[in-house]
């Protein structure tokens, strides 16, 4: 495993990215981007799930037509990151933020595409509202965890 | 004295320079204008795909820019504030900076396309709303706003990289 992570760390193509004046900053780019619009996807859905903003739309209509947006935007941001971890594995693998990041994001990913997901597919009136808010909350918390995670690889 | 003068001069007073020297007050700073991006840009994003009609589709656009674009301006604000904040540590050298340089221009060309949005469409929001079809030139709008947002955030990361 460790000589396979190496090995890709030294990869022509990939000393190529990490080393030319553009490669990182587009691939933070496209992470940045996409960061964003997931983030707010996930942001405007947790609001509507918590019943404080959106009510005009149903939560299993929004959470339908999201769901492109947010898949594709998590695509920019995993694709991106991963080759940003493949460039540096050592350094990575060290950091104690990013540690933390991995475990938040598994557990947002769960959380987001998978409970709240259900709640969006079935009758809200069949549940007390305080779970869609906790749940809300609670995912919500995950992410900015994620993203603040992340900026702290950088400094830490 | 000269702009590039300016910019130096305010790199130089005493709360950039103890920016610059906290160990924790540039990365809170910074992670502060990172982490506002969904708040303001992000929820900017969501109205666009309403107005393009991509999502949000079976709601009203008003209740968007209630529930959506209100709440976007806190964002922009916090924005402005940590952007500001990092601009006076490094004022001299993103002032020759060509990202940076494109940064503003974009921004000055969102403030201009969001004047014309407000001017032109917002006041008969009703009217397009009940019909159900967002006017050509609001589309125009959201396609502009979607495009050169995309372009701020690229010009924002990658000046970072010139310092």
């Amino acid at each position: 495993m460790t000589s396979l992570l190496l090995w890709i760390s030294n990869a022509r193509w990939m000393v190529y990215i990490r080393d030319s004046s553009f490669g990182m900053p587009a691939l933070q780019s496209v992470h940045l981007v996409g960061l964003t619009m997931l983030l707010a996807t996930v942001l405007v859905l947790n609001l509507r799930l918590a019943g404080f903003r959106m009510m005009e739309w149903p939560l299993s209509s929004l959470e339908r037509q999201l769901r492109p947006w947010a898949l594709g935007a998590i695509t920019m941001v995993i694709f991106s990151g991963i080759i940003m971890f493949l460039g540096n594995p050592a350094k990575y693998l060290a950091s104690y933020p990013f540690l933390f990041k991995m475990t938040a994001l598994t557990l947002a990913i769960l959380l987001q595409f998978r409970v709240v997901r259900g709640l969006s597919t079935t009758d809200a009136g069949s549940r007390p509202r305080r779970t869609d808010i906790l749940v809300a909350g609670l995912s919500l918390t995950l992410w900015f965890a994620v993203g603040w995670a992340g900026r702290a690889i950088a400094f830490v | 004295m000269s702009l590039l003068g300016w910019c130096q001069w305010l790199e130089h007073t005493p709360l950039a320079t103890a920016i610059s020297e906290s160990v924790w007050l540039f990365p809170l700073i910074e992670g502060t204008h990172i982490m506002a991006l969904p708040l303001s840009v992000g929820l900017m994003l969501m109205f666009d795909l309403r107005l393009l009609g991509l999502a949000f589709r079976g709601g009203s656009a008003a209740t968007m820019m209630a529930d959506v674009v209100r709440w976007s301006k806190v964002g922009f604000g916090v924005m402005f504030v940590t952007g500001g904040l990092l601009f006076m540590t490094q004022a001299g050298k993103a002032y020759g900076n060509t990202f940076f340089r494109a940064k503003l221009l974009f921004l000055l060309l969102l403030g201009l396309n969001a004047l014309v949005y407000h001017a032109l469409f917002v006041p008969k929001m009703t009217q397009w709303d009940a019909a159900g079809r967002t006017p050509l030139g609001a589309r125009v709008c959201g396609a502009l706003s979607l495009v050169v947002w995309i372009g701020v955030i690229i010009c924002g990361r990658t000046m970072a990289y010139q310092f």
